[in-house]
């Protein structure tokens, strides 16, 4: 059913490398991939490599400890039109 | 043909969905990635909607008939507008971003 309605008009964008604070709005665990939508409405995709760092409190975290609605500080690396994930950290 | 079409492009968007977390990491402009992606569900569906009117259509002998034909008639024009959309952007993946591409060694030492 994933399959049927998944990526049906998603859009998302590119922002310059930094810092942003925002919200989970999807979690694709079978592809280390999340949806954060920062708080001027950006929206960012996100694929985890090798070297993103997740944390929560201060403590390395699992992939899996990210929920959708969850509030998140995300360090980006863009790369050509890439954003690459350098630290994600769960707010809350 | 038009079920069979239909169902090889639901396959299509089945695979690619498995080899899009690997993809995604190695191009420089995803979003040429999320263009194809849409392009391939918006055909996808527009071509579902034909196979589902073309069904009633053939069971069902109703003075709708006409009109039938010709919403399936768009429907395909339509869809065969974004298979050539979806095509073309994933030409542009493949042969401007190397998608999928597999980079043998300069030696080619893999190939002896």
């Amino acid at each position: 059913m994933m399959t049927l309605v998944s990526a049906c008009g998603e859009s998302t964008d590119v922002v310059e490398s930094g810092t942003y604070q925002g919200t989970v709005t999807k979690v694709v665990p079978e592809k280390s991939e999340i949806y954060v939508e920062t708080g001027d409405s950006k929206t960012l995709e996100l694929y985890f490599t090798e070297t993103t760092t997740l944390t929560q409190n201060g403590e390395i975290a699992d992939f899996s400890a990210l929920q959708e609605g969850q509030q998140v500080e995300v360090e980006v690396e863009k790369t050509g039109k890439r954003l690459d994930p350098v630290s994600v950290e769960i707010l809350e | 043909m038009l079920i069979t079409g239909t169902l090889t492009a639901w396959i299509a968007i089945y695979t690619g969905n498995l080899a899009d977390g690997a993809v995604s990491r190695t191009i420089c402009d995803p979003t040429v990635l999320k263009s194809h992606e849409n392009a391939a569900y918006t055909m996808s569906w527009l071509f579902t909607g034909a196979v589902i009117i073309d069904i009633i259509y053939q069971i069902k002998n109703s003075s709708f008939n006409r009109i039938l034909l010709v919403l399936t008639l768009i429907l395909m024009l339509t869809g065969s507008g974004y298979l050539t959309y979806t095509g073309h952007l994933g030409a542009s993946l493949v042969y401007q971003q190397g998608a999928g591409v597999y980079k043998p060694t300069e030696d080619c030492s893999e190939f002896e």
